[in-house]
């Protein structure tokens, strides 16, 4: 093993990810008076929040004054299939007003109602006008506020830092190993509580609305810091992604077309959705809706671009144009007006529901590690509200950003073992110097293409076994052969990805050794073959066995007011 | 068979190499195709070293701009055109780190510079009333993704960081219109040199969002500030003093074109059509030959031109450095001027040579008169050159006949290409020249430094852009510099000074042609005479 040279940069607390999760919670720990670190794998600002589009669900009552967090926290329940972890999903709700409250008084502007206040709109599932919003535009105005919000308190923003691994000491979290992006370094952080903010994994999937920087590098470096991970299983496919062309296959399109009243029709202009959920039609839960479109895409059914129609045309120009103005100008660029026509949608990888396992105080299971935001699993269940994952970026961004600084109050900061960064940094340069290997281009196409053939939508016992077969396969096979072409540090993308690749495989795998477990279906999870006795009322663990293995165990659902049917 | 074409991308590895080079990929069309994904076939099939940013592909995060065939914009946004060789390079002003990736640590303390955030004075209340009507004008403003293009671009910005570029003025106008932040955004704004902008609307042409900074941030600044009792720059107060009393901008000097004409009426034969002739201050104080000129060229296509006797000063000056009481009473009167004489001659066209009064009437006049009264001035206005070439027409034109035997290039004035979407046409006229060799220059639509109240309040500054200009219009080769617009007219031959390209006006060059052509017809009818005699 080379001795490679590395700088050590202390602080209190390290956040790891600069999105909505990461910058609220560093937002948070730097207030309570200690040195904090973020640590943002991209430019400040360039987050996948800012591609959240719809909106923030929080019971205001703007608009519905009926409205309540028991009628938010029941509907989440309901669209999570009883699955949410029913203590964090009460601070969800209950917690949702005084967060966007903060947002505002950062300098966020939601759109109004007549009265001043937050005007709130329809979103899938929800008994009420519920969803915060600005246009089409939630995720970015959010960003946007939040690097305001940065840009105002003392925390020190190291753009472009790769974090590759957790370190522990003693069992407990002493830091990170990272390379940085820009100039190849080699870098420790060291702190007292470490925030994992790292968002979500949709890059394992060929067609995803992710941005390239969400290939679930929070959940391999968790599991392989030996924290528990949930309900992987759960993935969420939004129902309306774009499918031409090429290029923008997989783009977003908000759910707020169908909250503004947008309707889905096949290639006979059927409203199809009639044929499934007659109640609720389009504005069934995500799950239902992505089965529904997949349904009539397989049936052939479908539009010439393999997805179905989704149109807002028959809507007054005005408000199409005011309140769905990204998607006129995504569109635009695709060459459809859509006031005028319709747009081809079907579904596409967007949000992983599971992630590390967390208490009521955003800690993992790991002490001094603490996480928020859609790295972390639980909160939503089966199926996560449209508007709910903003929202809960906020809620426990703050109670993990609070107590983070808290615990590194109370706390010395651990040593580290050098030796274990001494192996990882090994690791790291072994995939420049290999002369014969297998490029990152070529091993991601393999592994985005396998889970998107066989973890999708519709599951098979035999499709997710040749998945988990082909996953092992491909770690012991290819993962320690991943080759960088061009042999350099500074600013390479190539190997960039080799090391993304390491850890989206694992991610990949919880996902599909999970999916294996789950023999019936329930939310996202849904078993063509569904075995008729299994109910499916347990949440799925997974924990890294003394020998590095994917131990996976049922855990008995945490409720507090609703129990499953 | 899958259409190709050829990426020139520049590559630098300062660990490596000394300087910058060009490495050229063979990329295969898709369509649809953006330059992002022009740049992802790149790595992904020949080099997956190649350096350079993006997210979201969607333009939500603004991490993708880079220059394209020399202009800065973000790649997810920007369609390649497989017809044309595509040339990408790194956004200016920030140093590179790698390939297309700069290092954007001197734009981030920019921004930090300004306090970029709604600052109070005191806990909001919960929940805090905002009414919609208060928060409007942001929207547009607001939509800012901070991808950095207009700083590359910004001519200014280019010169000196003293201007913090059109991205963070805006940030700086965003919270002065945000009705809960308690800054002195105005003081900041002078502070930050707001007076810096020539108004080039570069910024707003390339911006992913539209979003109009010159308009909406730059001159809605320089307008508070005025209205805070922040006197004008020296040089410009001059200009406003002027226009406000005589109608002009600028003092006379010989006689004016106005007074000089002696009829307003410049009629032809079987008209095609009629105009009237807005002049500017520049034509009818410091140019006459070339008003002159232009009467001349639109009456040889058989269009009949009016010369309204009074009038008065589009106020562009005021508009640019924020003096809106000067430039609400300058558009009253042009508006009306113009409409009477629309009435007395039965016209509904003003023809206009001036890029900055053009730009003024058609994005100034018109809005504010309608907020005013409900209905926008009832003319059309319209550039000379547009109006030759797309109302008198390619088939009906006078082509002048009178061969210039000149490589010339031109300047594209930024109010006329940004500003009125003029942008071909005077190209076409000047393509129309017997003997004139046209040199394109990839850079002909930089701004010049004259514009935004720039060469009457800091000269020095205005220069310094004006010197960048003279580099890119050199290194063209030609003998000539043409252009539509006085300003830019001047202020290029300011800076050509010493060397042998001159700058021209267009309708002079124009009418050089066509008085070139009679005397070869009156040369060759003496020689048919003498012949036949």
């Amino acid at each position: 093993m080379d001795e490679l040279p590395y700088k050590t940069i202390l602080c209190d607390v390290l956040v790891v990810g600069a999105g909505g999760a990461g910058c609220r919670a560093a937002i948070e720990a730097s207030r309570l008076n200690l040195d904090v670190i973020m640590l943002s794998k991209e430019l400040i600002g360039k987050a996948h929040t800012s591609m959240a589009e719809g909106g923030y669900n929080v019971s205001l009552g703007n608009v519905d004054p009926d409205d309540n967090p028991e009628t938010h926290f029941k509907d989440t329940i309901v669209g999570g299939n009883y699955l949410n972890n029913q203590e964090l999903a009460e601070i969800l709700v209950n917690d949702a007003s005084e967060r966007v409250f903060d947002l505002e008084e950062m300098g966020a502007l939601f759109d109004r109602t007549p009265e001043g206040k937050i005007a709130q709109r329809t979103f899938g599932k929800q008994s009420w006008r519920r969803t915060a919003y600005a246009s089409d535009r939630t995720g970015s105005e959010i960003m946007i506020t939040l690097v305001e919000g940065i840009r105002k308190e003392s925390v020190r923003v190291f753009d472009e830092i790769f974090a590759t691994r957790l370190l522990v000491q003693d069992g407990r979290i002493a830091g990170v190993t990272a390379i940085d992006l820009k100039y190849g370094d080699y870098l420790v952080f060291r702190a007292q509580a470490v925030v994992m903010a790292t968002g979500g994994a949709g890059r394992i999937f060929t067609v995803t609305s992710n941005a390239q920087l969400d290939v679930g590098d929070g959940y391999a470096m968790a599991f392989e810091a030996g924290c528990d991970i949930i309900d992987m299983e759960m993935i969420q496919f939004h129902p309306t992604g774009m499918v031409a062309p090429e290029s923008a296959k997989g783009r977003l399109v908000t759910e707020a077309v169908r909250g503004e009243g947008g309707i889905l029709l096949n290639n006979k202009g059927e409203r199809f959705m009639n044929n499934y959920y007659p109640e609720v039609m389009e504005l069934a839960g995500r799950d239902q809706v992505a089965r529904s479109i997949m349904t009539e895409v397989l049936a052939g059914r479908g539009s010439p671009d393999g997805g179905v129609y989704l149109s807002i045309s028959h809507l007054p120009k005005r408000i199409v144009e005011f309140r769905l103005e990204s998607m006129i100008e995504q569109f635009g660029d695709a060459g459809v007006d859509i006031r005028d026509a319709p747009m081809q949608v079907s579904p596409t990888a967007h949000h992983f529901m599971g992630g590390l396992k967390t208490d009521t105080n955003a800690q993992t299971t790991i002490p001094g590690l603490y996480a928020a935001g859609e790295c972390t699993g639980g909160i939503h269940g089966g199926n996560r509200l449209g508007g709910n994952a903003l929202l809960d970026t906020q809620v426990f961004g703050a109670i993990a950003g609070g107590n983070a600084a808290r615990f590194a109050k109370e706390h010395e900061r651990p040593g580290v073992d050098r030796k274990e960064i001494q192996k990882e940094f090994n690791r790291l340069e072994a995939m420049l110097k290999r002369k014969e290997g297998i490029s990152p281009a070529v091993a991601r196409k393999e592994l985005t293409d396998l889970m998107w053939s066989k973890v999708q939508i519709f599951r098979k016992e035999e499709e997710i076994a040749y998945a988990v077969k082909e996953l092992k396969r491909i770690e012991k096979e290819v993962v320690p052969n991943i080759k960088v072409d061009v042999p350099i540090k500074r600013f390479n993308p190539g190997w960039h990805q080799a090391i993304e690749f390491g850890h989206m495989v694992i991610t990949a795998r919880m996902v599909a050794e999970g999916a294996f477990m789950r023999k019936g279906s329930r939310g996202a999870h849904y078993r063509v073959d569904a075995d008729p006795d299994d109910d499916g009322y347990y949440n799925i663990v997974i924990r890294r066995g003394s020998k590095g293995e994917m131990k996976l165990q049922k855990e008995d659902l945490v409720i507090t007011k609703i129990p499953p049917p | 068979m899958t259409k190709k074409f050829k990426a020139s991308i520049e590559r630098y590895n300062p660990d490596t190499d000394d300087t910058p080079y060009f490495e050229d990929f063979e990329v295969e069309y898709e369509p649809g195709m953006t330059v992002l994904d022009a740049l992802l076939y790149v790595q992904d099939k020949y080099d997956s070293s190649l350096a350079f940013r993006w997210e979201c592909r969607g333009g939500q995060c603004g991490s993708c701009a880079v220059r394209v065939n020399t202009i800065a914009r973000i790649a997810c946004r920007t369609k390649v055109d497989p017809d044309a060789d595509l040339v990408l390079q790194p956004m200016q002003k920030m140093p590179v780190i790698k390939d297309l990736v700069v290092d954007m640590t001197q734009t981030e303390n920019r921004i930090r510079r300004i306090r970029p955030y709604v600052a109070r004075d005191k806990p909001p209340e919960r929940p805090e009333i905002i009414h919609s009507q208060d928060i409007e004008i942001l929207r547009e403003i607001r939509k800012c993704i901070e991808c950095s293009a207009c700083l590359s671009n910004c001519p200014i910005v280019h010169e000196t960081w003293d201007y913090p570029g059109p991205m963070i003025i805006r940030q700086l106008a965003r919270l002065e219109l945000d009705p809960r932040d308690v800054e002195d955004r105005i003081a900041m704004a002078m502070d930050e040199a707001v007076y810096s902008c020539t108004t080039c609307k570069l910024c707003e042409d390339i911006c992913p969002k539209n979003i109009k900074i010159p308009k909406l941030a730059v001159e809605l600044l320089r307008a508070k500030a005025v209205e805070a009792g922040y006197p004008l720059l020296a040089g410009q107060q001059i200009f406003v003093d002027s226009m406000k009393k005589t109608g002009r901008s600028v003092p006379e000097k010989k006689t004016p074109l106005l007074k000089d004409l002696g009829t307003e009426e410049f009629l032809v034969e079987n008209p095609i059509g009629r105009v009237a002739f807005f002049t500017g201050c520049l034509i009818d104080y410091r140019m006459q030959s070339t008003g002159r000129a232009l009467i001349e060229v639109l009456n040889r296509n058989n269009v009949d031109v009016i010369v309204p006797k009074e009038q008065w000063c589009c106020a562009s000056p005021a508009f640019r450095t924020g003096d809106m009481e000067t430039a609400i009473m300058c558009t009253e009167k042009v508006t009306k001027i113009f409409e009477d004489a629309m009435d007395k001659y039965d016209l509904d066209t003003v023809i206009i040579a001036c890029a900055g009064c053009g730009k003024t009437l058609q994005e100034d006049h018109r809005p504010l008169i309608e907020e005013m009264r409900g209905t926008p001035p009832r003319f059309k206005v319209y550039d000379m050159a547009e109006y030759l070439i797309d109302v008198v027409g390619m088939d009906r034109i006078v082509k002048p006949t009178g061969e210039l035997d000149l490589k010339v290039t031109y300047h594209e004035p930024c109010h006329l290409g940004r500003g009125q979407s003029v942008v071909d046409q005077p190209i076409e006229l000047l393509k129309l020249i017997p003997g004139v060799e046209y040199i394109d220059d990839p850079y002909k639509n930089r701004c010049c430094g004259a514009g935004g109240g720039l060469r009457a309040g800091k000269r020095d500054l205005s220069m310094q852009i004006a010197k960048t200009k003279k580099e890119y219009i050199e290194a063209t080769g030609a003998d000539m510099v043409t252009t539509e617009c006085p300003f830019c007219t001047i202020q290029i031959n300011d800076i050509m000074k010493g060397t042998d390209i001159p700058c021209l006006y267009m309708p002079d060059l124009l009418l050089e042609s066509y008085k070139k052509g009679d005397e070869k017809k009156t040369g060759e009818k003496r020689a048919k005479a003498k012949a036949e005699a």
